[in-house]
């Protein structure tokens, strides 16, 4: 960790000085935009939410919500691309269609996808990569999100594998072409597609259906969607419709031009000079976010205060979860929940103590993973011109009084 | 008897298990996000409003004539937007007399 991070700084002040720029006109970073303002007005099967544009959907989910291990459904954040979302499903007719480099093809509908494949469940962090992206600066192009381009989920449907399995892969298939329903204004816009190696479709990989025990919410991808644990949510496909078997990976948009960080080892650059090489983002770094208290929040003096919170990472597994009062001076261990959702999901964090000053209080929060990766604080996060992967320690400042 | 029997009747469809919870069409709700008005605002509806709302364009906050050229072109070469050089020239003169930072780069 200690030699990654002097490259980062070493990469980064080399950047800077060859262009002759300060450091702050390479970019830098603080902690994301919060608070913003939930909307009056509720959108299909949700509550109100901080709403940043009805067409396509885009609602983020308030600090607040994260403090529980499963984010309500009427809660869980939205986000789409395309102007053109289908308002109808019929559920009798809808079908998930497997073709291209097949023994049999398939149209599975969705009473079948339930009854004749084995159900599987999976708690996972479905995250965007913009997430948190109001921390750059300057403007990382894009939603300017806070925290809450993220939830966690109890998800149920089938292996994506077993599908397969069924449809009979072909020799000298490689590739998976995931497609959803969402449709463009114009024919000659990209379509939202994701490719997927087949090495990528561990047990964990599954067309869903259901989300904590009810049907997928409409805006989250009804019928069925995509769930990769670990990675972020550009990956995982909403209201799935076709999934291509190809031998070629074919240079899409989204994946190769969109969701994309610099493909150097610190995954940055300036914005002055884009770094030539990208590669998609994929993989969640390790995160965590104070659901309570938040900002703003007054504490009385010498009352017990209870800090909750939220951490997860790409899979590895949370370690630990430190909590700082003192600018980040000494850290001290929260504790975790059982983990008993597994590692995709959130590990819940509580930590007690008594506010013993009056004035400001600052909290931090940091998460490290089973891997020894930890947070970094916001200002030694890196920039990148899509403004991805923020994983800045938490800070919320209450008031003791 | 007659009472009873409604009573099952209701127990009955309160049973069935329901495909969705969403039966019927959806609808989204319109909201009206508060972009100003000025010269070229015509031209910014037209082109602008046919991929997505005017959240977009608010939410990015006040920014320079180079972002605000940044973003339209992408509209134009990754999203295939049809925006004439024409057009192209209004919108990003529209975005920075209202959206500007003051700053040309």
């Amino acid at each position: 960790m200690k030699r990654r991070e002097f490259f980062k700084t070493a990469a980064v002040s080399a950047g800077a000085a060859a262009l002759g720029t300060t450091t702050a006109e390479a970019g830098v970073t603080h902690q994301p935009v919060d608070n913003r303002k939930i909307s009056d007005v509720a959108f299909p099967e949700k509550r109100p939410l901080i709403t940043y544009s009805d067409r396509p959907p885009l609602l983020e989910t308030p600090r607040e919500v994260f403090t529980c291990a499963l984010t309500p459904n009427d809660q869980f954040f939205v986000r789409w691309h395309m102007p053109d979302i289908p308002t109808y499903i019929d559920t009798d007719k809808f079908t998930i269609n497997i073709n291209g480099l097949v023994k049999k093809e398939l149209k599975i509908t969705l009473k079948e996808l339930k009854e004749d494949f084995e159900q599987v469940e999976v708690a996972a962090v479905l995250q965007c990569g913009g997430n948190s992206r109001s921390a750059f600066e300057p403007t990382a192009g894009g939603i300017q999100w806070g925290s809450g381009a993220m939830g966690c989920a109890l998800w149920k449907g089938v292996r994506l594998r077993d599908i397969l399995d069924r449809a009979g892969i072909k020799k000298g298939a490689e590739w998976l072409a995931v497609q959803g329903s969402e449709k463009a204004a114009y024919y000659e816009t990209p379509n939202f597609i994701r490719e997927l190696h087949l090495d990528e479709l561990d047990d964990h990989v599954i067309i869903a259906y259901q989300m904590n025990g009810e049907d997928l919410p409409y805006l989250n991808g009804f019928p069925v969607r995509l769930v990769i644990p670990g990675v972020y949510s550009d990956s995982w496909i909403k209201m799935i419709t076709n999934i291509t078997v190809t031998d070629k990976y074919k240079k899409l948009f989204f994946m190769d031009h969109a969701y994309v960080v610099p493909d150097n080892e610190c995954e940055c650059e300036t914005p002055e000079k884009k770094f030539p090489k990208t590669k998609p983002i994929y993989r969640m770094n390790v995160k965590s976010i104070i659901g309570y208290p938040s900002n703003g929040a007054k504490l009385t003096l010498k009352s017990q205060a209870v800090v909750r919170g939220v951490a997860f990472d790409g899979g590895a597994g949370i370690r630990e979860v430190q909590i700082s009062l003192d600018g980040g001076k000494t850290w001290d261990k929260a504790i975790l929940d059982s983990g008993k959702l597994g590692r995709y999901a959130y590990r819940t964090f509580r930590y007690g103590f008594k506010p013993s000053k009056l004035g400001k209080l600052e909290i931090m929060a940091k998460a490290i993973n089973k891997l020894g990766e930890e947070q970094p604080l916001a200002k030694d996060i890196k920039w990148n011109h899509g403004g991805y992967k923020y994983n800045g320690i938490d800070v919320v400042t209450v008031e003791v009084v | 008897m007659k009472v009873m029997k409604k009573v099952l009747l209701t127990t009955l469809i309160a049973a069935t298990p329901m495909m969705a919870q969403v039966k019927e069409k959806i609808e989204v709700p319109y909201i009206a996000f508060p972009i100003k008005m000025g010269k070229g605002f015509d031209v910014v509806q037209a082109n602008c409003l046919m991929c997505h709302s005017f959240g977009y364009i608010i939410n990015q906050g006040r920014q320079s004539k180079k972002f605000w050229a940044g973003k339209v072109d992408k509209m134009i070469v990754h999203f295939k937007a049809p925006i004439t050089d024409k057009d192209r020239k209004v919108i990003i003169d529209y975005l920075y007399e209202h959206y500007g930072n003051g700053k040309e780069q």
